[in-house]
């Protein structure tokens, strides 16, 4: 217990200094009505109370990133980030998904050097969730609102203060190299507070459903005909996928500027929920009905990762529980296939 | 609500026993006391799954021609006001045939915008809701709030001028009256009085959340199309990319395509993920059409969509 | 390949021929612009060639690791960015990553017999691997190749089969759909003539790659024959886009078609759910 700290919220401040002599600065940004990742350069910019709109998978990963620009068949690449990335305020479900990410983009025979460059280098300081909200169920992957995994630095919020926690040597070396922050030692109370917003927060949760076996299950429900079920009122749009910390299809995409020979190739998310993701200039299509999208989506969640990186690709976010126009809802489909298995 | 529920069971249960339809698509409680998801019954025992309440907010049009096979029987709908007018828009544009489709009226006070009912919950879970007159009673695991009814409308339904299909087969209970004139909607009036680059600075404002996922193309009944102008490839009409020059020319292409279509059901607005305002440009556009061509979109179905037909008289004052 | 697996090399147009009668079909001869970024691979693998502001496409390597000074490429003429390469001229440059996915098993067909039994232009990679045993001959024992187009003039590098024909270390069975005058060679759709002409299963493997419908009414013929699935090869194709197993697109079941293949052997596509 020793190594918890604690910093008067009003001096977040001298923690955002220390972090952007560092580090450019990430976290939660409320505008235009959302709450969204966005590089911040100061504390009164954090909104550090409610999880994002969108998932913080794009500060690694963004939406759209430049690969190559050109004029006049010259070639040029962007340089990477001058600074490492530092994101505040992000939350443990999102924290824990771009260890996902990472498994993907960062390890194998090819690295994926758009995305280890920023996240390789990356402090990543989580705030445990005191009211997890309507649709989530981060317990039912093995995490909770105060879980670590892919924290180096860990916030609990206990009213006028904030509980710090390093859990990784980077967490602890940024936390032991940084005098100027007035970090104080937590009191008993303080502690007891800490429990308790915990306990809260965990207690208000709905109940765990143990789905350990979901990749078993899928294995055998490849012709279930729940998946015509979910495919006849899915409208086979992107929120799932855009919102999802961990789903990571993209494409690449020439753009010239029209009447000029300068262009660029970039890279953008994608979904596998489109009819056009596997369509092939010949016009065939491998996946061409929403059922064979939709169980695409699913089985490369509870069984294809898990058959090559050995975990469920979902952190129970809940982000597209919430935002499917149609409800559906994964947690439904998820407890269907157990039921049905 | 509950005695329409009722009705509406009863209806689509005699419905599929007599063999009058072959499915009907409807709503079911969804997987929150907020949500419903749309449903498709084909057998009879399943019809008391149906619910109808202002959670009921999908424009379920867009699933009859995915509903509809060949030499089936007639496919049922649970049609709102806006629902109606959405079937009534396809007979018109020919996209379905009157015969095949068996309108189950249903009467709308309007439906909620499950964001706005978020916000004013914190985004906790809400377990149930009743409606006490104009209020709206939400309650959950250690809280219970009353709001204004109207306060978490869906925007277009507070605007709506049309609560019962202008069309229907069957109706649950009894249809309302059209209202005699739009309702007041200070927000779009407000939205009039701007000018037009103060209005270009608004989308620009709205469409810069834009994330490109075409949930509002895709819930809409009216974006039928085979293959999206977004999404041809050879030739490709314009970037993928969320820059906002791309994603203003997807809304406002999107926006033209269903001039004198969109039947204002907001079903894009309530299925967008990032609260962009796309009702107000819908609302413009419908309004320019009535008052350019005295036409409303799916009030008849026997009238010639405005696009579709041609009048000398037209203005065309555009044309340099 | 560069640091960022994203980014094309240069290399430059140096050969370009009509390989088709229908002018669908070119085949291309590059050389790498800095001879520095060269690289070595292996029949099978493939390369995402691309033209800048169209984008990119995946192509198997038609030529053999065994010819030093170019990388061959036939384009078949489909989408965007097959159309622009048909455009391109002797001596423009373009962008080309790679080498990419994995390779048939030269190392298992060591002292074995080898069967490729190819229609159409898919013939490319089976090119490479001809090639490549022709060069270490010593190192397989007999070799078959049945290939097959619907007519004459839609055979793939049909100089170089006239060559073939002549030598003595090849069983060469070039076969079209119908009968045209002046043709001397067979006639008859590739799993029939497979099956006439196919060698004993033992210590065989085939590769087999072609249309669909040409595969699967070869497969029937091999198994009939008693070959097993383990020694049956073929080479998928599929959408791609980055072609080092991220995207997302490829796949069937948990293989990535580009990380994980092209090629595979029917036993392990017997795993996997999908159809192929």
């Amino acid at each position: 217990m020793s190594d918890i700290l604690k910093l008067d919220k009003k001096r977040l401040d001298k923690f955002v200094a220390a972090l952007l002599s560092e580090y450019r600065l990430f976290g939660p940004v409320e505008a235009n009505g959302l709450t969204r990742f966005a590089e911040v350069e100061s504390a009164d910019a954090l909104k550090l109370d409610s999880n994002t709109d969108e998932s913080a998978k794009g500060i690694f990963f963004p939406q759209v990133e430049t690969i190559l620009t050109y004029e006049n068949g010259k070639t040029e690449t962007p340089s990477g980030p001058d600074k490492p990335i530092a994101v505040l305020g992000i939350r443990p479900c999102d924290a824990r998904s771009l260890l996902m990410l990472d498994k993907v983009f960062g390890t194998g025979k090819y690295n994926d050097s758009c995305w280890t460059r920023r996240y390789e280098n990356a402090l990543i300081i989580s705030v445990g969730c005191n009211t997890p909200r309507a649709g989530c169920f981060c317990n039912w992957l093995d995490l909770g609102p105060f879980s670590k995994q892919g924290s180096d630095i860990a916030l609990t919020d206990i009213g006028d203060a904030l509980l710090v926690e390093s859990c990784s040597e980077k967490g602890r070396g940024f936390l032991e190299s940084s005098d100027e922050i007035p970090f104080r030692k937590p009191t008993d109370d303080d502690l007891s507070k800490a429990a308790g917003v915990r306990e809260h927060a965990e207690s208000s949760m709905e109940d765990k459903v143990d789905i350990s076996s979901i990749k078993a299950v899928l294995d055998k429900s490849w012709d279930s005909s729940l998946w015509d079920e979910l495919a006849g009122k899915c409208l086979s749009c992107a929120v799932c996928a855009y919102l999802c910390p961990t789903c990571h299809c993209f494409d690449i995409q020439d753009e010239k500027m029209p009447g000029t020979s300068r262009g660029r190739r970039i890279r953008i998310w994608d979904t596998c929920m489109a009819p056009q993701f596997t369509k092939e200039a010949s016009g065939h299509n491998p996946r061409p009905t929403g059922k064979k999208r939709i169980r695409q989506r699913v089985m490369h969640k509870f069984n294809y990762f898990v058959d090559v990186f050995g975990e469920i690709a979902c952190v129970g976010c809940g982000r597209c529980v919430r935002s499917c126009p149609v409800n559906l809802d994964i947690r439904y489909v998820i407890k269907r296939f157990m039921d049905a298995g | 609500m509950a005695d329409v529920e009722q009705v509406l069971r009863e209806t689509v249960r005699k419905l599929l026993q007599e063999q009058k339809v072959c499915r009907v698509i409807g709503y079911a409680r969804g997987s929150s006391a907020l949500r419903s998801t749309p449903v498709f019954i084909e057998d009879e025992k399943d019809a008391d799954s149906l619910v109808f309440d202002i959670t009921c907010g999908n424009n379920l049009t867009q699933y009859l021609k995915k509903c509809g096979k060949a030499g089936d029987g007639r496919v049922g709908i649970v049609a709102k006001g806006c629902d109606g007018r959405a079937v009534v828009q396809y007979i018109a544009e020919g996209q379905v045939k009157r015969e095949g489709i068996l309108i189950i009226g249903i009467p709308c006070e309007g439906v909620l915008d499950h964001r706005k009912a978020c916000d004013k919950t914190q985004g906790r879970e809400v377990s149930e809701y009743r409606i006490e007159g104009e209020k709206v009673v939400l309650k959950g695991k250690d809280f219970e709030v009353s709001l204004d009814k109207f306060d978490v409308l869906s925007d277009s339904c507070r605007r709506c001028r049309y609560p019962s299909p202008p069309v229907h087969d069957v109706f649950i209970t009894e249809p309302k009256e059209a209202a005699s004139q739009e309702p007041e909607c200070k927000e779009f009036d407000e939205f009039e009085k701007l000018d037009a680059s103060e209005r270009w600075a608004f989308f620009e404002n709205e469409f810069s959340k834009c994330i490109r996922c075409y949930a509002c193309r895709n819930a809409c009944p009216m974006c039928y199309c085979e293959e999206c102008f977004v999404d041809q490839s050879n030739p490709q009409w314009f970037g993928k990319s969320t820059d906002l020059s791309d994603t203003m020319i997807f809304h406002i292409v999107r926006v033209l395509h269903t001039a004198g279509r969109c039947v204002d059901c907001g079903a894009c607005e309530r299925a967008c993920p990032l609260g962009i305002n796309l009702g107000l440009l819908n609302k413009k556009v419908e309004k320019e059409i009535q008052e350019r061509f005295g036409y409303t979109s799916g009030l008849d179905p026997d009238e010639t969509p405005a696009m579709a037909a041609f009048d000398e008289e037209d203005k065309q004052e555009f044309i340099l | 390949m560069p640091d960022n697996c994203y980014i094309p090399i240069p290399v430059t147009v140096d050969k370009i021929r009509e390989e088709s009668d229908d002018k669908t079909l070119r085949t291309f001869d590059l050389s790498f612009c800095d001879e520095k970024q060269a690289f070595d691979y292996l029949p099978g693998q493939f390369c995402q060639l691309s033209v800048l502001g169209k984008g990119e496409a995946p192509f198997g390597i038609a030529s053999s690791p065994t010819e030093k000074g170019f990388l061959r490429f036939t384009v078949n003429r489909v989408g965007v960015v097959t159309t622009a390469l048909h455009y391109l001229k002797q001596g423009e440059t373009i962008g080309l990553r790679g080498p990419l996915g994995n390779h048939y098993p030269v190392e298992k067909f060591k002292g074995q017999n080898v069967v490729i039994i190819s229609g159409g232009f898919a013939f490319t990679t089976l090119r490479s691997l001809a090639v490549y045993m022709f060069a270490h001959r010593k190192d397989f024992a007999d070799i078959t190749v049945i290939y097959g187009a619907r007519r004459p003039g839609l055979l793939l590098y049909r100089d170089e089969l006239a060559e073939w024909e002549k030598r003595d270390d090849l069983n060469l069975h070039l076969t079209i759909d119908k009968e045209v005058s002046g043709w001397d060679k067979r006639v008859g759709f590739v799993p029939t003539v497979t099956k006439e002409v196919a060698p004993s299963p033992k210590d065989t493997w085939a590769v087999v790659c072609g249309p669909p419908v040409m595969i699967k009414y070869t497969l029937p013929v091999l198994f009939d024959l008693g070959f097993p699935p383990e020694r049956i090869y073929t080479s998928l194709e599929r959408r791609m886009k980055c072609g080092i197993g991220k995207c997302g697109r490829c796949n069937i079941g948990s293989k990535y078609v580009c990380a994980d293949g092209p090629v595979f052997s029917y036993a392990e596509l017997q795993e996997l759910p999908e159809q192929y």
